[in-house]
Protein backbone atom coordinates (compact mmCIF):
# COMPACT_ATOMS: atom_id res chain seq x y z
CA UNK A 1 0.00 0.00 0.00
CA UNK A 2 1.35 3.53 -1.07
CA UNK A 3 0.06 6.25 1.13
CA UNK A 4 1.55 9.95 -0.26
CA UNK A 5 1.49 12.57 1.98
CA UNK A 6 1.85 15.12 -0.41
CA UNK A 7 -1.84 14.25 -1.77
CA UNK A 8 -3.19 15.65 1.34
CA UNK A 9 -1.14 18.54 1.03
CA UNK A 10 -2.48 19.33 -2.55
CA UNK A 11 -6.05 18.45 -2.10
CA UNK A 12 -6.09 19.98 1.14
CA UNK A 13 -7.07 24.14 0.23
CA UNK A 14 -10.22 22.56 -1.81
CA UNK A 15 -10.90 20.32 0.82
CA UNK A 16 -10.87 23.00 3.45
CA UNK A 17 -12.62 25.57 1.04
CA UNK A 18 -15.27 22.49 1.43
CA UNK A 19 -15.34 22.59 5.16
CA UNK A 20 -16.26 25.93 5.12
CA UNK A 21 -19.41 25.87 3.13
CA UNK A 22 -20.21 22.64 4.89
CA UNK A 23 -19.48 25.20 8.26
CA UNK A 24 -21.84 27.60 7.23
CA UNK A 25 -24.22 25.97 6.23
CA UNK A 26 -24.31 24.32 9.55
CA UNK A 27 -24.11 27.13 11.36
CA UNK A 28 -27.21 29.23 9.36
CA UNK A 29 -29.21 25.64 9.70
CA UNK A 30 -28.67 25.30 13.97
CA UNK A 31 -29.74 28.95 14.08
CA UNK A 32 -32.53 28.86 11.82
CA UNK A 33 -33.82 25.28 12.98
CA UNK A 34 -33.61 26.61 16.89
CA UNK A 35 -35.76 29.21 16.37
CA UNK A 36 -38.23 27.40 14.03
CA UNK A 37 -37.69 24.10 16.93
CA UNK A 38 -38.43 26.65 19.71
CA UNK A 39 -41.79 27.95 18.00
CA UNK A 40 -42.95 24.69 16.88
CA UNK A 41 -42.00 22.67 20.59
CA UNK A 42 -43.60 25.20 22.43
CA UNK A 43 -46.30 24.99 19.66
CA UNK A 44 -47.49 21.81 20.28
CA UNK A 45 -47.84 22.55 23.66
CA UNK A 46 -49.90 25.30 23.18
CA UNK A 47 -52.85 25.12 25.75
CA UNK A 48 -51.55 22.44 27.51
CA UNK A 49 -50.93 22.04 31.09
CA UNK A 50 -47.17 21.75 30.46
CA UNK A 51 -47.14 25.90 29.87
CA UNK A 52 -49.43 26.31 32.99
CA UNK A 53 -53.09 26.53 32.57
CA UNK A 54 -55.68 25.85 29.90
CA UNK A 55 -56.42 28.82 27.86
CA UNK A 56 -60.24 30.34 28.19
CA UNK A 57 -62.44 31.98 25.41
CA UNK A 58 -61.24 32.79 21.68
CA UNK A 59 -57.76 31.45 23.04
CA UNK A 60 -58.78 27.67 23.18
CA UNK A 61 -59.73 26.81 19.50
CA UNK A 62 -56.43 29.33 18.53
CA UNK A 63 -54.05 26.65 21.04
CA UNK A 64 -55.89 23.85 19.06
CA UNK A 65 -54.99 25.07 15.26
CA UNK A 66 -51.21 25.74 16.68
CA UNK A 67 -51.14 22.35 18.18
CA UNK A 68 -52.06 21.19 14.56
CA UNK A 69 -50.05 22.75 12.21
CA UNK A 70 -46.76 22.38 14.91
CA UNK A 71 -47.44 18.63 15.03
CA UNK A 72 -48.11 18.49 11.17
CA UNK A 73 -44.83 20.06 10.50
CA UNK A 74 -42.56 17.76 13.05
CA UNK A 75 -44.51 14.85 11.69
CA UNK A 76 -44.23 15.12 8.41
CA UNK A 77 -40.33 16.39 8.37
CA UNK A 78 -39.31 13.61 10.49
CA UNK A 79 -41.45 11.27 8.24
CA UNK A 80 -39.08 11.98 5.21
CA UNK A 81 -35.38 11.54 4.28
CA UNK A 82 -33.47 14.93 4.50
CA UNK A 83 -31.88 14.08 0.55
CA UNK A 84 -35.95 13.99 -0.58
CA UNK A 85 -36.83 16.74 1.21
CA UNK A 86 -33.60 19.04 -0.36
CA UNK A 87 -34.40 17.46 -3.63
CA UNK A 88 -37.84 18.38 -3.44
CA UNK A 89 -36.62 21.69 -2.62
CA UNK A 90 -33.87 21.72 -5.30
CA UNK A 91 -35.88 20.64 -8.15
CA UNK A 92 -39.54 19.88 -7.55
CA UNK A 93 -40.72 23.03 -5.71
CA UNK A 94 -39.51 25.86 -8.26
CA UNK A 95 -41.50 23.63 -11.01
CA UNK A 96 -44.77 23.62 -8.54
CA UNK A 97 -44.33 27.61 -7.95
CA UNK A 98 -44.04 27.78 -11.82
CA UNK A 99 -47.00 26.04 -12.25
CA UNK A 100 -49.46 28.09 -9.98
CA UNK A 101 -48.03 30.92 -10.33
CA UNK A 102 -47.00 31.63 -13.77
CA UNK A 103 -43.52 32.99 -13.62
CA UNK A 104 -40.65 32.36 -16.56
CA UNK A 105 -37.32 32.07 -14.60
CA UNK A 106 -37.84 30.74 -11.12
CA UNK A 107 -35.01 28.49 -9.49
CA UNK A 108 -34.17 27.78 -5.91
CA UNK A 109 -29.72 28.21 -5.28
CA UNK A 110 -28.47 25.13 -4.62
CA UNK A 111 -26.99 26.87 -1.41
CA UNK A 112 -30.07 28.39 -0.57
CA UNK A 113 -32.12 25.32 -0.91
CA UNK A 114 -29.36 23.29 1.25
CA UNK A 115 -29.53 26.22 4.21
CA UNK A 116 -33.42 26.21 4.20
CA UNK A 117 -33.48 22.08 4.12
CA UNK A 118 -30.91 22.22 7.56
CA UNK A 119 -33.10 24.82 9.20
CA UNK A 120 -36.14 23.11 8.80
CA UNK A 121 -34.94 19.29 9.26
CA UNK A 122 -33.42 20.44 12.10
CA UNK A 123 -35.86 22.65 13.46
CA UNK A 124 -38.52 19.37 13.20
CA UNK A 125 -35.99 17.26 15.58
CA UNK A 126 -35.25 20.81 17.77
CA UNK A 127 -38.96 20.71 18.20
CA UNK A 128 -39.25 17.51 19.94
CA UNK A 129 -35.88 18.27 21.84
CA UNK A 130 -38.09 21.60 23.23
CA UNK A 131 -40.99 19.41 23.84
CA UNK A 132 -39.65 16.99 25.45
CA UNK A 133 -37.58 18.99 27.82
CA UNK A 134 -40.74 21.30 28.73
CA UNK A 135 -42.72 18.26 29.63
CA UNK A 136 -40.15 17.00 31.88
CA UNK A 137 -40.31 20.22 34.06
CA UNK A 138 -41.75 18.69 37.26
CA UNK A 139 -45.87 20.31 37.59
CA UNK A 140 -45.15 20.97 41.11
CA UNK A 141 -43.00 23.50 40.19
CA UNK A 142 -45.61 25.39 37.61
CA UNK A 143 -47.99 24.99 40.76
CA UNK A 144 -45.36 27.18 42.82
CA UNK A 145 -45.38 29.35 40.31
CA UNK A 146 -48.84 29.64 39.78
CA UNK A 147 -49.59 29.80 43.74
CA UNK A 148 -47.32 33.43 43.94
CA UNK A 149 -49.67 35.12 41.39
CA UNK A 150 -47.53 35.48 38.47
CA UNK A 151 -48.72 35.53 34.68
CA UNK A 152 -48.20 32.37 32.29
CA UNK A 153 -45.42 34.17 30.26
CA UNK A 154 -43.27 34.86 33.20
CA UNK A 155 -44.15 31.09 34.25
CA UNK A 156 -42.58 30.42 31.08
CA UNK A 157 -39.73 32.71 31.18
CA UNK A 158 -38.38 32.09 34.70
CA UNK A 159 -39.64 28.84 35.53
CA UNK A 160 -40.50 26.45 32.80
CA UNK A 161 -37.58 27.64 30.23
CA UNK A 162 -34.23 28.01 32.49
CA UNK A 163 -35.29 24.20 33.90
CA UNK A 164 -36.04 23.15 30.20
CA UNK A 165 -33.06 24.50 29.10
CA UNK A 166 -30.59 22.39 31.09
CA UNK A 167 -31.89 19.67 30.17
CA UNK A 168 -32.00 20.60 26.49
CA UNK A 169 -28.16 20.62 26.06
CA UNK A 170 -27.15 17.22 25.51
CA UNK A 171 -29.96 15.99 23.13
CA UNK A 172 -29.11 19.55 21.12
CA UNK A 173 -25.78 18.58 21.30
CA UNK A 174 -26.56 15.01 19.29
CA UNK A 175 -28.98 17.28 16.73
CA UNK A 176 -26.08 19.70 16.29
CA UNK A 177 -23.87 16.75 14.87
CA UNK A 178 -26.08 15.33 12.84
CA UNK A 179 -27.21 18.31 11.09
CA UNK A 180 -23.69 18.93 10.62
CA UNK A 181 -23.21 15.20 8.65
CA UNK A 182 -26.28 16.04 7.09
CA UNK A 183 -24.96 18.55 4.89
CA UNK A 184 -22.80 16.46 3.57
CA UNK A 185 -26.12 14.77 1.48
CA UNK A 186 -26.28 17.84 -0.26
CA UNK A 187 -23.92 16.30 -2.60
CA UNK A 188 -27.12 15.51 -4.76
CA UNK A 189 -27.79 18.58 -5.38
CA UNK A 190 -24.59 20.03 -6.69
CA UNK A 191 -23.49 22.30 -3.48
CA UNK A 192 -19.33 22.09 -3.01
CA UNK A 193 -19.39 21.22 0.50
CA UNK A 194 -16.74 19.03 2.27
CA UNK A 195 -18.00 16.08 1.01
CA UNK A 196 -18.75 16.92 -2.58
CA UNK A 197 -14.96 18.55 -2.71
CA UNK A 198 -13.51 15.41 -1.87
CA UNK A 199 -15.90 13.39 -4.39
CA UNK A 200 -14.35 15.45 -7.24
CA UNK A 201 -10.55 15.27 -6.29
CA UNK A 202 -11.10 11.70 -6.05
CA UNK A 203 -12.27 11.47 -9.01
CA UNK A 204 -9.58 13.25 -10.69
CA UNK A 205 -6.56 11.59 -8.57
CA UNK A 206 -7.95 8.30 -7.32
CA UNK A 207 -6.33 8.93 -3.91
CA UNK A 208 -9.40 7.84 -2.41
CA UNK A 209 -7.60 6.53 1.15
CA UNK A 210 -5.95 9.84 1.20
CA UNK A 211 -8.50 12.31 0.36
CA UNK A 212 -11.69 10.44 2.34
CA UNK A 213 -9.17 9.69 5.46
CA UNK A 214 -8.68 14.07 5.09
CA UNK A 215 -12.16 14.49 4.87
CA UNK A 216 -13.07 12.27 7.41
CA UNK A 217 -10.49 14.10 9.66
CA UNK A 218 -12.09 17.35 9.03
CA UNK A 219 -15.57 16.12 9.72
CA UNK A 220 -14.31 15.29 12.85
CA UNK A 221 -12.66 18.48 13.82
CA UNK A 222 -16.20 19.93 13.19
CA UNK A 223 -18.15 17.74 14.85
CA UNK A 224 -15.82 17.90 17.92
CA UNK A 225 -15.83 21.86 18.08
CA UNK A 226 -19.70 21.30 18.06
CA UNK A 227 -19.42 18.83 20.97
CA UNK A 228 -16.83 21.00 22.49
CA UNK A 229 -19.10 24.19 22.34
CA UNK A 230 -22.12 22.49 24.40
CA UNK A 231 -20.15 20.82 27.03
CA UNK A 232 -18.60 24.38 27.98
CA UNK A 233 -22.50 25.88 27.90
CA UNK A 234 -23.74 22.51 29.88
CA UNK A 235 -20.88 23.11 32.26
CA UNK A 236 -21.44 27.01 32.81
CA UNK A 237 -25.15 26.44 33.69
CA UNK A 238 -24.94 25.23 37.21
CA UNK A 239 -26.36 21.95 37.45
CA UNK A 240 -28.98 20.62 39.87
CA UNK B 1 -63.85 39.18 61.82
CA UNK B 2 -64.93 38.65 58.07
CA UNK B 3 -65.17 35.38 56.41
CA UNK B 4 -62.49 35.12 53.80
CA UNK B 5 -62.97 31.72 52.58
CA UNK B 6 -66.48 30.72 52.03
CA UNK B 7 -67.17 27.09 50.11
CA UNK B 8 -70.98 26.59 49.23
CA UNK B 9 -72.16 22.97 48.52
CA UNK B 10 -69.33 22.80 46.44
CA UNK B 11 -68.83 19.74 44.35
CA UNK B 12 -65.15 18.32 42.44
CA UNK B 13 -64.87 15.58 40.20
CA UNK B 14 -62.05 14.16 38.70
CA UNK B 15 -63.67 12.24 35.26
CA UNK B 16 -66.34 9.75 37.14
CA UNK B 17 -64.43 10.10 40.35
CA UNK B 18 -66.32 12.52 42.91
CA UNK B 19 -63.75 13.93 45.53
CA UNK B 20 -65.48 16.78 47.20
CA UNK B 21 -69.25 15.62 47.63
CA UNK B 22 -71.40 18.62 48.68
CA UNK B 23 -68.79 20.44 51.06
CA UNK B 24 -69.98 23.61 52.72
CA UNK B 25 -67.14 25.26 54.99
CA UNK B 26 -65.63 28.64 55.40
CA UNK B 27 -62.37 30.50 57.35
CA UNK B 28 -62.65 33.40 59.43
CA UNK B 29 -59.95 36.20 59.28
CA UNK B 30 -57.51 34.96 61.50
CA UNK B 31 -58.34 31.18 62.11
CA UNK B 32 -56.22 28.67 61.94
CA UNK B 33 -58.37 25.23 60.38
CA UNK B 34 -56.48 22.40 60.35
CA UNK B 35 -57.86 19.55 57.93
CA UNK B 36 -57.30 15.53 58.68
CA UNK B 37 -58.61 12.59 57.34
CA UNK B 38 -57.20 9.44 55.43
CA UNK B 39 -55.29 9.77 52.16
CA UNK B 40 -57.96 10.11 49.44
CA UNK B 41 -60.20 11.83 51.57
CA UNK B 42 -60.55 14.91 49.28
CA UNK B 43 -58.09 17.14 51.69
CA UNK B 44 -55.49 18.06 49.38
CA UNK B 45 -58.67 18.60 46.76
CA UNK B 46 -60.10 21.13 48.91
CA UNK B 47 -57.56 23.12 49.58
CA UNK B 48 -56.14 22.64 45.61
CA UNK B 49 -59.22 24.35 45.01
CA UNK B 50 -59.47 27.46 46.91
CA UNK B 51 -55.68 28.50 45.22
CA UNK B 52 -57.63 27.68 42.26
CA UNK B 53 -55.00 24.93 40.92
CA UNK B 54 -58.38 22.71 40.93
CA UNK B 55 -61.59 23.71 39.55
CA UNK B 56 -64.66 23.14 41.31
CA UNK B 57 -67.04 21.21 39.21
CA UNK B 58 -70.30 23.03 40.78
CA UNK B 59 -71.14 24.88 44.08
CA UNK B 60 -69.93 28.05 45.03
CA UNK B 61 -66.10 29.38 46.24
CA UNK B 62 -65.60 32.70 47.24
CA UNK B 63 -61.94 33.81 48.23
CA UNK B 64 -61.58 37.64 49.79
CA UNK B 65 -64.50 38.62 47.77
CA UNK B 66 -63.71 37.25 44.99
CA UNK B 67 -66.62 34.12 43.21
CA UNK B 68 -64.47 31.15 41.81
CA UNK B 69 -64.26 30.09 38.74
CA UNK B 70 -63.04 33.38 37.64
CA UNK B 71 -61.51 34.80 34.90
CA UNK B 72 -57.47 34.73 34.77
CA UNK B 73 -56.17 38.24 36.02
CA UNK B 74 -58.63 37.52 39.12
CA UNK B 75 -57.46 33.88 39.44
CA UNK B 76 -53.87 35.28 40.00
CA UNK B 77 -55.37 38.22 42.43
CA UNK B 78 -56.44 35.08 44.47
CA UNK B 79 -53.39 33.82 44.36
CA UNK B 80 -51.39 36.63 45.27
CA UNK B 81 -53.71 37.17 48.58
CA UNK B 82 -53.35 33.16 49.20
CA UNK B 83 -50.36 31.62 49.96
CA UNK B 84 -49.23 27.89 49.04
CA UNK B 85 -46.71 25.40 50.61
CA UNK B 86 -46.56 21.48 49.07
CA UNK B 87 -45.77 18.61 50.57
CA UNK B 88 -42.72 18.29 48.21
CA UNK B 89 -42.02 21.98 49.16
CA UNK B 90 -41.49 22.54 44.78
CA UNK B 91 -38.77 24.91 45.35
CA UNK B 92 -37.37 26.55 41.97
CA UNK B 93 -34.36 24.47 41.30
CA UNK B 94 -32.19 26.56 39.54
CA UNK B 95 -32.50 29.63 42.11
CA UNK B 96 -31.07 30.05 45.20
CA UNK B 97 -33.08 29.99 48.40
CA UNK B 98 -32.77 33.79 48.30
CA UNK B 99 -34.26 34.02 44.93
CA UNK B 100 -36.79 31.75 45.57
CA UNK B 101 -38.09 33.85 47.86
CA UNK B 102 -38.04 37.42 45.84
CA UNK B 103 -38.86 35.97 43.08
CA UNK B 104 -42.56 36.45 44.13
CA UNK B 105 -42.31 39.95 44.98
CA UNK B 106 -39.82 41.15 42.46
CA UNK B 107 -42.26 39.16 39.59
CA UNK B 108 -45.99 38.85 40.94
CA UNK B 109 -45.82 42.04 43.31
CA UNK B 110 -43.74 43.71 41.27
CA UNK B 111 -41.49 45.49 43.86
CA UNK B 112 -37.87 46.45 42.71
CA UNK B 113 -35.10 44.23 42.99
CA UNK B 114 -33.28 45.50 46.13
CA UNK B 115 -36.47 46.03 47.83
CA UNK B 116 -37.63 42.44 47.30
CA UNK B 117 -34.16 41.03 48.52
CA UNK B 118 -34.67 42.56 51.65
CA UNK B 119 -37.94 41.27 52.06
CA UNK B 120 -36.71 38.04 51.19
CA UNK B 121 -33.65 38.36 53.37
CA UNK B 122 -35.51 39.30 56.64
CA UNK B 123 -38.32 36.35 56.01
CA UNK B 124 -35.22 33.77 55.33
CA UNK B 125 -34.22 35.26 59.39
CA UNK B 126 -37.40 34.77 60.14
CA UNK B 127 -37.26 31.05 58.96
CA UNK B 128 -34.46 30.79 60.70
CA UNK B 129 -31.79 30.88 57.40
CA UNK B 130 -30.19 33.55 56.90
CA UNK B 131 -26.96 31.90 56.56
CA UNK B 132 -28.40 29.76 53.65
CA UNK B 133 -29.42 32.70 51.29
CA UNK B 134 -26.85 31.38 49.08
CA UNK B 135 -27.53 27.93 48.90
CA UNK B 136 -29.31 26.26 45.77
CA UNK B 137 -32.47 24.13 46.82
CA UNK B 138 -30.23 20.56 46.11
CA UNK B 139 -27.63 22.00 48.75
CA UNK B 140 -30.38 22.01 51.53
CA UNK B 141 -32.11 19.20 53.65
CA UNK B 142 -35.57 18.89 53.58
CA UNK B 143 -36.66 20.54 56.34
CA UNK B 144 -34.53 23.84 55.45
CA UNK B 145 -36.58 23.72 52.08
CA UNK B 146 -39.87 23.29 53.13
CA UNK B 147 -38.84 26.23 55.55
CA UNK B 148 -37.38 28.07 52.00
CA UNK B 149 -40.75 27.24 51.02
CA UNK B 150 -42.43 28.86 53.69
CA UNK B 151 -40.70 31.81 53.55
CA UNK B 152 -41.32 32.14 49.56
CA UNK B 153 -45.56 31.64 49.66
CA UNK B 154 -44.64 34.42 52.88
CA UNK B 155 -43.02 37.16 50.94
CA UNK B 156 -45.87 37.98 48.41
CA UNK B 157 -47.75 38.80 51.81
CA UNK B 158 -50.66 37.07 51.30
CA UNK B 159 -53.94 36.99 53.32
CA UNK B 160 -54.12 33.51 53.54
CA UNK B 161 -51.73 30.69 53.96
CA UNK B 162 -52.57 27.25 52.35
CA UNK B 163 -50.37 24.04 53.78
CA UNK B 164 -50.50 20.58 52.04
CA UNK B 165 -49.32 17.89 54.02
CA UNK B 166 -46.22 20.08 54.71
CA UNK B 167 -44.56 17.59 56.87
CA UNK B 168 -45.37 14.71 55.12
CA UNK B 169 -42.43 14.19 52.87
CA UNK B 170 -39.87 14.93 55.74
CA UNK B 171 -37.66 12.92 57.88
CA UNK B 172 -38.95 12.76 61.76
CA UNK B 173 -36.34 14.49 62.84
CA UNK B 174 -37.00 17.82 60.85
CA UNK B 175 -40.99 17.91 61.01
CA UNK B 176 -39.81 19.74 64.49
CA UNK B 177 -38.32 22.71 63.05
CA UNK B 178 -41.01 22.92 60.17
CA UNK B 179 -44.08 23.21 62.49
CA UNK B 180 -42.34 25.34 65.30
CA UNK B 181 -42.29 27.86 61.90
CA UNK B 182 -45.80 27.49 60.90
CA UNK B 183 -46.80 28.06 64.87
CA UNK B 184 -44.31 31.39 64.90
CA UNK B 185 -46.99 31.87 61.79
CA UNK B 186 -49.93 31.51 63.39
CA UNK B 187 -48.77 33.16 66.55
CA UNK B 188 -47.13 36.59 65.44
CA UNK B 189 -48.32 37.39 62.98
CA UNK B 190 -52.00 35.82 63.48
CA UNK B 191 -51.97 34.61 59.81
CA UNK B 192 -55.07 32.85 58.63
CA UNK B 193 -54.22 29.47 58.07
CA UNK B 194 -55.55 26.43 56.56
CA UNK B 195 -53.42 22.84 57.11
CA UNK B 196 -53.98 19.68 55.87
CA UNK B 197 -51.79 17.19 58.13
CA UNK B 198 -51.39 14.63 59.93
CA UNK B 199 -49.80 16.39 62.90
CA UNK B 200 -51.95 15.89 66.15
CA UNK B 201 -50.07 17.43 67.90
CA UNK B 202 -50.02 20.97 66.12
CA UNK B 203 -53.61 20.77 65.59
CA UNK B 204 -54.14 20.39 69.72
CA UNK B 205 -51.69 23.32 70.15
CA UNK B 206 -52.21 25.52 67.28
CA UNK B 207 -55.60 24.99 65.72
CA UNK B 208 -58.62 27.04 66.52
CA UNK B 209 -60.72 24.31 64.45
CA UNK B 210 -60.29 20.84 63.39
CA UNK B 211 -62.07 19.45 60.08
CA UNK B 212 -62.25 15.50 59.95
CA UNK B 213 -62.59 14.43 56.23
CA UNK B 214 -63.56 11.31 54.82
CA UNK B 215 -64.84 10.35 51.63
CA UNK B 216 -65.03 13.76 49.71
CA UNK B 217 -67.20 15.09 52.50
CA UNK B 218 -66.82 16.88 56.52
CA UNK B 219 -67.52 14.13 59.30
CA UNK B 220 -66.64 15.82 62.12
CA UNK B 221 -65.73 19.41 62.79
CA UNK B 222 -65.30 21.09 66.29
CA UNK B 223 -62.48 22.58 68.14
CA UNK B 224 -59.51 20.52 68.34
CA UNK B 225 -59.08 19.12 71.55
CA UNK B 226 -62.74 18.09 72.24
CA UNK B 227 -62.93 16.96 68.60
CA UNK B 228 -59.95 14.48 69.04
CA UNK B 229 -61.08 13.68 72.89
CA UNK B 230 -64.73 12.76 72.29
CA UNK B 231 -64.82 11.87 68.19
CA UNK B 232 -68.66 11.13 67.91
CA UNK B 233 -67.96 8.83 64.25
CA UNK B 234 -66.77 5.61 63.98
CA UNK B 235 -64.41 6.30 61.55
CA UNK B 236 -63.09 8.90 62.95
CA UNK B 237 -62.34 7.11 66.15
CA UNK B 238 -60.59 4.67 63.88
CA UNK B 239 -58.26 6.99 62.25
CA UNK B 240 -57.25 8.70 65.60
CA UNK B 241 -56.15 5.40 66.36
CA UNK B 242 -54.40 4.98 63.38
CA UNK B 243 -52.63 8.43 63.91
CA UNK B 244 -51.85 7.81 67.07
CA UNK B 245 -50.29 4.82 67.30
CA UNK B 246 -47.06 6.23 64.42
Amino acid sequence: MDFEFSVIIESLPALLEGAKLTWFITILGIVGGMSIGILAGLGRLAGTESLGEEPQGFFKPLSVLIRYVSGGYVESIRGTPIIVQAMFLYFAFPMLVKAVIDIERFRVEALTAAVITIMVNAGAYIAEIVRGSVISVHKGLLEAGMSLGISRFQLIAHVIGPIAIRRMIPPLGNQFIISLKDTSLFIVIGVGELTRQGQEIMASNFRALEVWLTVAILYLIMTTCLAMTLRYFEKKMKMF
Amino acid sequence: MSIIIELKNVCKSFGNTEVLHNIDFSVTEGEVVVVIGPSGSGKSTLIRCINCLEMITSGELIVDGISIPAERKRTRQIRLEVGMVFQSFNLFPHMTALENVAFGPRKARKVGKTKATDIARALLGKVGLADFEDKLPGQLSGGQQQRVAIARALAVNPKVMLFDEPTSALDPEMIGEVLDVMKGIAKDSGMTMVVVTHEMGFAAQVGDRLIFMDDGKIVEEGKPGEVMKNPKSERLKDFLGHVKHH
